[in-house]
């Protein structure tokens, strides 16, 4: 679980979405190295799309790398991207604010309606997009190590446009 | 009526004193007079440790891949790393040595003097092999939990008894089915010569997973209240799948169909978790699943894309299927699991209908999601499959 506590709290606020937001969580897992060697190899590349998160409500999204314990690289991606990512999480900014919230809430740990399985498994309010079913399994494969990147979010303030 | 045996109190091995006779005196027959090389190789020794002479035949290094060093990768010493050294990384199309001699070592000298083992009967690497075992042998050791420390057991809670009954329900369904994922992979295990050690190797990590899973469900389910009802269904289909005739036959119904359903059951178990303890176990599970999923789907597309007659191949996995479905579905539509799973999906005894209607559409997310895993195979089942798209019961 993401380690937060007062030191973190004081830093300055990160805007969700941003690639800055991304490159938090990727440091926050980098620094924590003994947890993903717990948990293990992730190779895979996520894109997280919030659909209503670019300039005038456009979709915006972040490719993030994950390459055996770190998560390597951390870049924007536009349409053109797509086909490098294995898959695709998409969800309106008010599904990502959610469940950002949610795990600040719970200091790290989202309750349980707020997880990234729970919101992607029936295909609302996120949706889990690949073209090729063994690239869309990688999202399984790694799905405790992709929550916890996502659960570091807890140990920082998320400010959110609007 | 006397009492049965408590496990730990059972030290005589399976069978009777009469079957273990006969066994020990078949093996002494078997290697006092019938197998005479042993016999000749101590008598060879023995001759030359009683002369007090050496034997450095083994420093010779023809026909060996002698000194070429396996170079470490970032991940360490991988499969992958030694398989690119010349001479250790070519597998056979068909195995032909039926012993323990590992491939890359100088053995050819020393055949004739060999035992066979005629157990080794999955000769054919199409029958076995996938483009991904490597790097899923690898991820499997790096990504294995630990039932009895890595889930937060001291979080559970009671739930009504309606949610706990119908979660323990579902943690008996999957005690019950996961171990012939353990079974499966260990009947073929041995028969499978050393020539696949990669393969081998990622099958002792499927049956440590199922064991895992095994006690992980049972392990909930005695904590939460206990265990509830087996199912008849459930074990038809578990039969049909330990009755393959063969390793890929087997591997699809198995890995890609049932797995693959199980995986979907890991997704929504984590999903009607209703305690943290739940979440962690279904999530931690279904990533194993999912490796499993991926070795099914690339067996058989490697079994396909191999075949001498791909047409012929895919006609008899077709007549498999054909069965093979049908039968899983008898698992997959008892009312030991979608009743249990639909109350949990509603929220309680009284939401039953709104869970079924909740399962009439995931439903036919899963079935769809099999199809694909098949085109990806290079199977397509769509126009044959005999698992309906829609849920038995009606979508909502």
């Amino acid at each position: 679980m993401a380690q937060g506590g007062a030191a973190a709290a004081q830093e300055s606020a990160v805007p969700f979405p941003s690639l800055e937001w991304f490159r938090r969580l990727a440091d926050l897992m980098n620094a924590n190295r003994p947890r993903q060697e717990q948990l293990g190899y992730v190779d895979c590349v996520a894109q997280f799309t919030v659909l209503d998160g670019g300039s005038n409500g456009a979709p915006w999204s972040a490719q993030v790398t994950f390459e055996e314990f770190e998560a390597s690289d951390v870049r924007a991606a536009t349409a053109a991207d797509v086909a490098r990512a294995d898959f695709s999480l998409e969800a309106t900014l008010a599904t990502w604010r959610e469940m950002i919230e949610s795990i600040a809430r719970g200091h790290g740990r989202p309750d349980l309606e707020h997880t990234l399985n729970y919101l992607s498994h029936p295909g609302t309010p996120m949706r889990l997009v690949s073209d090729d079913p063994l690239r869309r399994d990688l999202y399984f494969r790694y799905n405790q190590s992709l929550q916890e990147f996502v659960n570091a979010s807890g140990s920082f303030r998320t400010v959110f446009p609007g | 009526m006397s009492q049965p045996a408590r496990a730990d109190e059972i030290h005589s091995p399976s069978g009777s004193h009469q079957q273990t006779e006969a066994g020990v005196a078949r093996y002494e027959t078997a290697f006092r007079h019938e197998y005479k090389e042993w016999a000749a190789l101590l008598q060879r020794n023995a001759e030359r440790l009683a002369k007090g002479s050496y034997s450095l035949h083994w420093l010779e290094t023809d026909g060996a891949a002698w000194g070429r060093r396996a170079k470490p990768s970032s991940r360490g010493l991988t499969y992958t790393d030694i398989n690119h050294v010349k001479g250790y990384g070519d597998l056979p199309e068909m195995a032909t040595w039926k012993n323990f001699a590992p491939r890359g070592s100088v053995r050819e000298p020393y055949a004739a003097e060999m035992p066979t083992l005629e157990d080794y009967t999955v000769l054919d690497r199409g029958e076995v092999w996938a483009e991904n075992v490597l790097t899923l042998y690898e991820e499997a050791k790096a990504r294995q939990w630990n039932a009895t420390r890595d889930i937060p057991w001291n979080e559970l809670e009671q739930l009504p008894e309606d949610l706990e009954k119908a979660t323990c329900q579902l943690c008996t369904f999957l005690t019950e089915v996961e171990f012939v994922a353990g079974d499966f992979p260990a009947k073929w295990l041995y028969r499978i010569p050393q020539d696949f050690l990669e393969v081998k190797s990622f099958l002792s990590t499927q049956l440590m997973d199922e064991a895992r899973h095994q006690e992980v469900f049972r392990k909930r389910a005695i904590a939460g209240g206990g265990l509830l009802h087996s199912s008849p269904g459930f074990e038809w289909a578990l039969k049909a799948i330990l009755e393959a005739p063969t390793h890929t036959m087997g591997t699809f119904l198995l890995n890609l169909l049932g797995e693959g359903l199980v995986l979907s059951i890991f997704r929504s178990g984590e999903m009607i978790a209703k305690t943290y303890v739940d979440k962690e176990i279904f999530r931690r599970c279904l990533q194993d699943e999912a490796r499993h999923v991926s070795y099914g789907v690339m067996e058989l597309k490697y079994y396909l894309d191999h075949h001498p007659n791909r047409a012929q191949a895919l006609a008899e996995m077709h007549r498999f299927a054909d069965v093979g479905e049908q039968v899983i579905l008898t698992a997959f539509t008892e009312a030991a699991l979608v009743e249990p799973v639909a109350i949990l999906l509603g929220g309680g005894l009284a939401k039953i209908d709104q869970g079924m209607e909740g399962m009439a559409r995931l439903w036919s997310m899963f079935i769809d999601e099999y199809l694909q895993r098949c085109e990806r195979a290079g199977f397509p089942r769509r126009e044959r499959c005999a698992i309906p798209v829609n849920a038995p019961w009606g979508a909502a």
